[in-house]
């Protein structure tokens, strides 16, 4: 029997064995594991839960034990099985959809037949620094080449020569910035013919700040960044300060190590700086739920599980969360090792529920650069006018005496009216109901309800009885963040009155607005923007009394505090008690200002009012006291001037300054706008979130089938990593930061071989492991796994240094190569696995939009901050979003022409022209994006506004930069997109395109007009209309061509 | 240029898209690529696609998935039982619920009052199917259909759901089922994409959606959804800017090709040819894609069969024209969307509109398949993310209640595509809570519809970090057999 089934694999064997050659010596990571992996692990690996006969083929000697006789083919159960004609014995069976191929098949036989070596998987053992290859390098220019060359040679094929200068700079400066070369750089580098050109191109291209932007990019990918917050409402939240975070770690070349340390577990580094704790966010950008019947607890774990998982692909290229539910199938991850694994991230502070309006904590506030720059300098507009206030007030000490003098020989008249008057109610008269404001003409007041008009403190007065008030129409006071004052006279019944003797308030709107008010006959005030969490109330401690005259006075400096909030009774300046301290919001609302309650409550019944007064300015001290009728200067000016004491003169001087002296007042101005410019800053807090433990350890247990709601109680799972690899650092802590540094162990296995894979992919279009967020048992086998090797030891031993791996990578010979196909060359290496040529791909979405905006000139080169809403079509957020309502609000100016990665991502509706581009969603991390060729990205760069537009001003710099003739501009505008001279053909064809579409658009004027107005921003109305309208739809084929959307 | 090179240039185009061993050799062209220049000539005429497949022959050539977004109360619609009458007003028993999990918005509630629909409801057609009044159209094609009652999933509140059944699991990254039958069987239209999404404008627009509900998760993403729009640009970006007309627009896309050709023939990457093809069939879009969307031409019968209104575009019914304008266009998966199934309150009222915007339309497009020998070969599936409870959300009134998420059983309609007629399939308890026979989760029924497009569910795989993946996961989803005649 089994001598018939040997028979039928050499069968097997012979017709397989035809097309692809069985190697000398099998190995079993390379040829082995794969076929056992994909076809077997399943009911014969990792997981006990699933496994069948008790069989196991991943561990050496337990297959060895059951069914592999090493070197012995016939006597192996295994041999046996694979090639059984019985369907009942065959494996793998028919049931499992999996068969084997002859080759496979062959490669079993001779393996078995070799003695069947086991190996650890390649990626779990730590890499050695591999040693240069023998060869002698003849082509090269570093330890790269060694590697690619030796296995090209021992493969037969030469490398290409080196790509053209312009086509090579091109390319470097898309790989490293993301952005086209411009044409002086592409001269410079063309005419430099120092053996050091290149590496000068390549040190600029990685000194700028569009370098730390492109790697940034990336990482948005990897880090599932995104400016909502997914599920459900999927509302907005405020995420760029990590970003901004990202964008200067790359630009200062943080090392790899402190760049995973801090965004893991910034927040557990001892005295964590704010920029440590933001740098966390990158485990808060994961799609978090608002929705109303959500189970907290459900969703708490679910980012865990998302921590876990994206932990997992991006550090170690390994699918952890396959563990979630039951232990890994091809990787040695048990149930509980995920769990000892999650366990790290279990302690998370943040809750399961979290906001459909922003972020949600644990969060930090966080200060712009821009932002911080108008802080300092509004601070320094506040310092300089208050140290030129001191200097004007001791220059104005000659103007002060001469004053008191003059003051005082004219003792006996009026001191002026405060200025600033905005309103003044005399309320002396009510003619058919109507009563005057001085100020305003258009103001118009009346009597409402049972008030009436009595005598008053000053002619006639305001009697509030019967819920009766006066409503004036057209007051509107100062913001905020502005000083104004306010106040009357009032004399009350009784003792103790209550009520607002006038105010401008909305109660429906959170008692937005201002009043003056009695309280337990004491005066005071609101000043309200949202009752009781943004707001001033402050109440004066002294009373006005029963039937008669008091006068109440209210200032405020705009400040947004209670210190800044005076109250007067009778002219004096009262200490009062704070009940609310802290405004920073708009206080203006549409309810007209009422004399004697608020716009419905409030009601101050039973009171005299008169002579209401607005001002738009803090009044002082003794312009109040003037007001009430006091005189406070008119004693001191009595006494003779040698008598008065320190106190008096001070009060004359500061009368002088504040309310004579021009420039005095000028400056106070002048402070005061500052200082509201400063309050308005400060009230606009950014913040980020952050992760963050709680402070009492969260029990960890395996969870049943991954069910959050099914823990396995028996046992308390504590932090830990897989035993297949190595263990935390001695010493490290069991949590987050003990994680990080165990990631960034010098000898860890994974690590650094999943990074330079990584910046690998970015530079080649693919891995050296094709599948970059796997390098487990079921990942690719690298294509030069020794030159993977050295450069991950390469990259722990420079210090992680990301910077100079990158250039290492670039300055190679291998990275130089031409990317044209030779037919030799193709027939050998179609998917160019042997790198015997420059990699050719096409440009991301994100580097298509930002190329037809730096070739037209129209890129705004800002760097970090809020994301922006540039051009989308129409209606494509209400019809997805909750309610139907959230629209999308399209910028202008600037916001138009930024760099995509700043674009803002609305993860359940993002970007189309960069989503039809391949750019993920960002729900989930994505470590590697597919690259797609469609219709829909030619509709995208022909008829998107932002490309037409862009086509438009790069015709317009073809004509005003490219020369006079037809021919000029074409070659100029080819250069400018394509870094390269057009080929004769080439050009002729966009030349005649040129002028066969000028003709056209001489004859249809008004179509040439509507090309034109394509986009937001201006046109140069000097040019001709119908030829810049033809050199548009030049500039438009330029952008669509293959060569301008690829980087070759 | 000499064939051979040419042709392996090209098959060298195909393994880099589909990084799968299943398509060497085969036509593993996308189905947005134009078939003159690569695709090989497949058996069943498919564009794209992968080889091998079907991997048996289809009973079904394409899918209508019209899905109702929100929970459709399944009580109120479908899974009526007269002893319902018998317990309104009365407390949900302990025995019924059984301590499962309910939603964080009636978990608080003191009380949970069973109601009866505050409907009528009467037998249809031969079986005898009950149907609500709120469905007289429905109801008259109640022997065209399949009511599988016993439909259920492990979530509770929309997000979850609506990912979960779209996309088979929880867990998002997921393709959509359409992606998975664009990736698998490609389309027969060279014109159109594979995939089409059409979201209704209604009265209630209150659920959100994700584009993650068509999009193609880790497959390559020419296999997601295309969301035609009503209006004037039905496909983002289709319409040619102002200024340029059709003719100019044509002698572009010459010079384009012509250079880009130039191109192909200095650098030999096989990329630049399938470009020049995209931009091709983008041309082609540009006129198939309003065809597609002109309806003015249809008879006024089939207007009217369709309901008051067929006349504004972007209304559920106008959409199901339209679906079925791309069902005859060949287009392999056609999805729309209906917004405004939430009835957490005022249920009475808001229940009846929205079954007054779908009855109408999804009763004439089944029929109008039928009438037109296509409803054999078109899979109409029906339904939402999960049901209702049969206790009241909020205060029960003589007139007004509502009704909270339920997600351990509803009932979801399939029509056509060798589904049985006139059959129901599973049961629930008399209080429509729990099922009592042939439960069907998501995976088994889109495994069973999977099989009637031809495809083995365990066979439609691609490789995602490290794990073969397939739309019906990895827990064993089953065919039911019985579902199909």
């Amino acid at each position: 029997m089994r001598i018939w089934v040997f028979t039928l694999g050499l069968i097997f064997v012979a017709s397989g064995g035809a097309a692809e050659p069985l190697p000398e010596v099998v190995r079993f990571n390379q040829d082995i594991r794969p076929i056992l992996s994909n076809n077997c692990f399943l009911c014969h690996g990792p997981d006990e839960g699933r496994r069948k006969g008790k069989l196991r083929l991943d561990v050496e000697a337990a297959a060895k034990e059951e069914v592999i006789v090493a070197g012995k083919l016939l006597e192996s159960e295994l041999w046996a099985r694979i090639t059984a004609t019985d369907a009942e014995k065959r494996m793998p069976p028919l049931k499992s959809k999996k068969e084997l191929t002859p080759h496979q098949i062959a490669l079993i036989k001779k393996w078995i037949e070799q003695g069947a070596k086991y190996e650890g998987h390649w990626a779990f053992i730590a890499p050695k620094p591999a040693a240069l290859p023998q060869s002698k390098p003849k082509w090269g220019h570093n330890p790269i080449d060694r590697f690619t060359a030796a296995k090209l040679e021992a493969n037969g094929l030469k490398p290409s020569q080196e790509a053209a200068k312009e086509i090579l700079i091109r390319r470097v400066t898309f790989d490293l910035t993301g952005l086209p070369p411009t044409l002086p750089e592409v001269e410079a580098f063309v005419s430099d013919k120092s053996p050091k050109a290149f590496e000068k191109v390549v040190d600029r291209l990685l000194a700028s700040k569009a370098y730390a932007e492109r790697m940034t990019l990336h990482w948005m990918d990897v880090a599932r960044y995104g400016d909502s917050s997914v599920h459900h409402a999927d509302g907005p939240r405020t995420m760029w300060p990590w970003r901004d975070w990202v964008i200067n770690a790359y630009d200062t070349n943080k090392s790899f190590k402190d760049f995973t340390i801090e965004q893991i577990a910034g927040d557990l580094l001892p005295n964590a700086t704010v920029a440590q704790k933001v740098a966390t966010g990158f485990n808060r950008n994961h799609g978090t739920t608002d929705e109303g019947g959500l189970i907290i607890e459900e969703y708490r774990v679910e980012y865990v599980v998302d921590r876990v998982k994206t932990t997992g692909n991006v550090w170690l290229g390994l699918s952890v969360e396959c563990a979630q539910c039951h232990s890994h199938k091809y990787d040695p991850i048990s149930h509980k090792e995920y769990y000892q694994f999650f366990a790290f991230f279990n302690n998370n502070a943040d809750s399961g529920k979290q906001t459909r309006g922003g972020n949600a904590p644990p969060m930090v506030n966080v200060v712009s650069d821009e932002q911080q720059k108008l802080r300092d300098a509004a601070q320094a507009r506040v310092m300089s006018a208050t140290t030129k206030l001191a200097a004007r007030k001791k220059a104005a000490q000659p103007d002060i005496e001469k004053w008191v003098i003059a003051a005082a020989l004219n003792n006996q008249k009026q001191p002026p009216e405060p200025e600033g008057l905005i309103a003044h109610l005399p309320l002396d008269d009510f003619k058919g109901r109507n009563t005057a404001e001085l100020v305003s003409k258009k103001t118009a007041a009346k009597l409402e309800g049972g008030a009436q008009a009595c005598d008053g403190k000053f002619s006639g007065g305001l009697r509030v009885v019967k819920s009766g008030f006066v409503n004036v129409k057209g007051i509107t006071p100062p913001e905020w963040n502005k000083p104004f004052s306010y106040g009357c006279w009032v004399k009350p019944d009784a003792a103790n009155a209550n009520g607002a003797i006038f105010s401008k308030m909305n109660e429906g709107n959170a008692f937005r607005g201002f009043d003056i008010w009695l309280q337990q006959g004491a005066p005071g005030t609101h000043i309200i923007s949202n009752w009781p969490g943004n707001a001033v109330k402050v109440v004066g401690k002294e009373k006005t009394k029963a039937k008669q005259w008091s006068h109440i006075f209210v200032t405020y400096d705009g400040s947004g505090k209670a210190s800044g909030t005076r109250v007067y009774l009778n002219g004096k300046r009262l200490t009062h008690n704070i009940e609310a301290d802290g405004l920073s919001g708009t206080i203006q609302t549409p309810v007209d200002f009422r004399i004697g309650r608020r716009s419905n409550s409030a009601q101050a019944n039973n009171i005299e009012i008169d002579d209401v007064r607005l001002y738009d300015r803090a009044l002082t001290d003794t312009e109040v006291a003037t007001l009430a009728g006091n005189e406070p200067l008119a004693p001191i000016l009595a006494i003779a001037p040698a008598k008065r004491n320190a106190k008096q003169k001070a009060a004359l001087a500061n009368h002088y300054l504040n309310s004579i002296d021009k420039e005095y007042k000028t400056l106070t101005t002048k402070k005061q706008n500052a200082q509201s410019e400063l309050s308005a800053l400060n009230k606009t807090k950014i913040t980020s979130m952050i992760m963050g433990d709680q402070s009492k350890m969260r029990p960890t247990y395996i969870l049943e089938r991954g069910h959050y709601s099914h823990p396995r109680k028996d046992e308390v799972i504590k932090p830990g990593v897989p035993a297949f690899l190595p263990p935390l650092p001695k010493g490290a802590p069991q949590n987050r930061l003990g994680l990080a540094q165990w990631l960034t162990r010098p000898d860890h296995p994974l690590t650094a071989r999943v990074a330079v894979n990584r910046y690998w992919s970015l530079l080649f279009g693919k891995g050296l492991v094709k599948t970059v967020s796997d390098l487990g048992t079921q990942g690719d086998w690298p294509s030069h796994p020794e030159l993977l090797d050295w450069l991950a030891t390469d990259f722990v031993k420079h210090g992680w240094d990301i910077k100079r791996t990158l250039k290492q990578m670039v300055m190679s010979a291998t990275y130089r190569q031409s990317s044209r196909v030779t037919r030799e060359l193709f027939a050998q290496d179609r998917s160019n696995a042997l790198l015997a040529r420059g990699p050719r791909f096409r440009l991301q979405g994100e580097f298509v939009r930002d190329n037809a905006l730096a070739v037209s000139g129209l890129l705004v080169r800002k760097i970090g901050g809020p994301s922006v809403k540039p051009y989308q079509p129409p209606g494509l957020w209400n019809e997805v979003s909750l309610g139907g309502n959230v629209r999308f609000r399209q910028d202008k100016g600037e916001a138009l022409y930024r760099r995509s990665m700043y674009t803002y991502w609305k993860r359940s509706a993002p970007a189309p022209t960069m989503t039809i581009f391949d750019a993920p969603t960002r729900e989930k991390c994505l470590v590697e994006r597919p690259r797609t060729n469609t219709p829909l990205q030619a509709l995208a760069t022909l008829n998107d506004p932002q490309f037409v537009e862009a086509s438009r001003h790069l015709a317009e710099r073809m004509m005003k930069e490219g020369g006079k003739s037809p021919k000029d501009r074409v070659a100029f505008g080819y250069r400018v997109v394509a870094a390269r001279a057009p080929k004769a053909l080439v050009s002729q064809i966009l030349s005649s395109a040129f002028n066969e579409e000028f003709e056209h658009y001489k004859k249809n004027p008004e179509a040439a007009a509507k090309l034109l107005a394509a986009g937001d921003s201006k046109r140069d109305e000097s040019l001709n209309t119908a030829e810049h309208a033809a050199w548009t739809i030049v500039a438009s084929m330029l952008l669509n061509l293959d060569e301008v959307i690829s980087r070759l | 240029m000499n064939p051979l090179y040419e042709n392996g240039l090209l098959q060298t185009r195909r393994e880099l898209i589909f990084n799968s061993a299943k398509c060497l050799g085969g036509a593993a062209l996308g189905s947005l690529m134009a078939p003159n220049l690569i695709a090989a000539p497949r058996a069943n005429n498919c564009i794209g696609g992968l080889a091998g497949l079907p991997h048996f022959a289809p009973k079904a050539k394409r899918v209508i998935m019209l899905f109702f977004s929100g929970g459709p109360s399944h009580i109120d619609m479908f899974d009526y039982k007269p002893a319902m009458r018998g317990f309104h007003g009365t407390e949900l028993p302990d025995s019924i619920r059984n301590g499962q999990r309910i939603t964080g918005m009636t978990s608080g509630q003191k009380s949970f009052p069973c109601v009866a629909p505050m409907f009528k409801f009467k037998r249809h057609g031969a079986h005898g199917t009950w149907v609500s009044e709120l469905l007289p159209n429905i109801a008259g094609i109640a022997d065209d259909v399949t009511l599988i009652k016993s439909m259920h999933t492990e979530a509770i509140n929309h997000d979850p759901a609506i990912t979960y059944i779209l996309t088979g699991t929880q867990q998002l990254g997921k393709p959509s089922f359409g992606s998975w039958i664009s990736y698998g069987l490609g389309s027969e239209n060279k014109d159109l994409p594979a995939y089409l999404v059409m979201i209704s404008k209604g009265r209630g627009q209150s659920q959100a959606l994700y584009s993650r509900l068509w999009s193609s998760g880790f497959l390559p993403s020419k296999h997601q959804g295309v969301n035609l729009r009503s209006g004037r640009e039905p496909v983002l970006f289709l319409k040619d800017p102002e200024g340029i007309d059709r003719p100019l627009r044509r002698r572009m896309l010459d010079g384009i090709a012509k250079i880009n050709q130039e191109q192909f023939s200095e650098f030999g990457d096989p990329e630049t040819q399938t470009r020049i093809s995209q931009y091709e069939m983008a041309f082609r879009m540009q006129a198939s894609v309003p065809n597609l969307m002109d309806v003015s031409k249809e008879p006024k019968a089939v207007k009217e069969m369709y309901g008051k209104d067929t006349a504004k575009p972007g209304t559920f019914a106008s959409n199901c024209i339209l679906a079925r304008r791309m069902a005859e266009r060949g287009v392999p998966f056609i999805h729309l969307f209906h917004r405004g199934w939430d009835q957490h309150g005022a249920l009475p009222v808001k229940l009846r509109q929205q079954c007054e915007d779908i009855d109408q339309p999804v009763a004439a497009l089944i029929k109008d398949l039928k009438q037109r020998g296509m409803l054999d070969e078109t899979l109409v599936i029906v339904g939402g993310e999960f049901g209702r409870t049969i206790y009241s959300q909020g205060a029960l009134s003589k007139t007004n209640h509502g009704r909270d998420h339920h997600g351990r059983c509803f009932t979801t309609m399939v029509a056509g595509g060798g589904f049985k007629g006139g059959y129901e399939h599973g049961a629930t308890d008399d209080y429509s809570y729990n099922i009592t026979r042939d439960p069907v989760h998501i995976n088994d029924l889109n495994a069973t519809l999977l099989q009637q497009m031809g495809i083995d569910h365990e066979r439609l795989t691609y490789r995602f970090l490290g794990l073969d993946q397939r739309l019906t996961g990895v827990e064993g989803a089953k065919v039911i057999p019985q579902l199909v005649g």
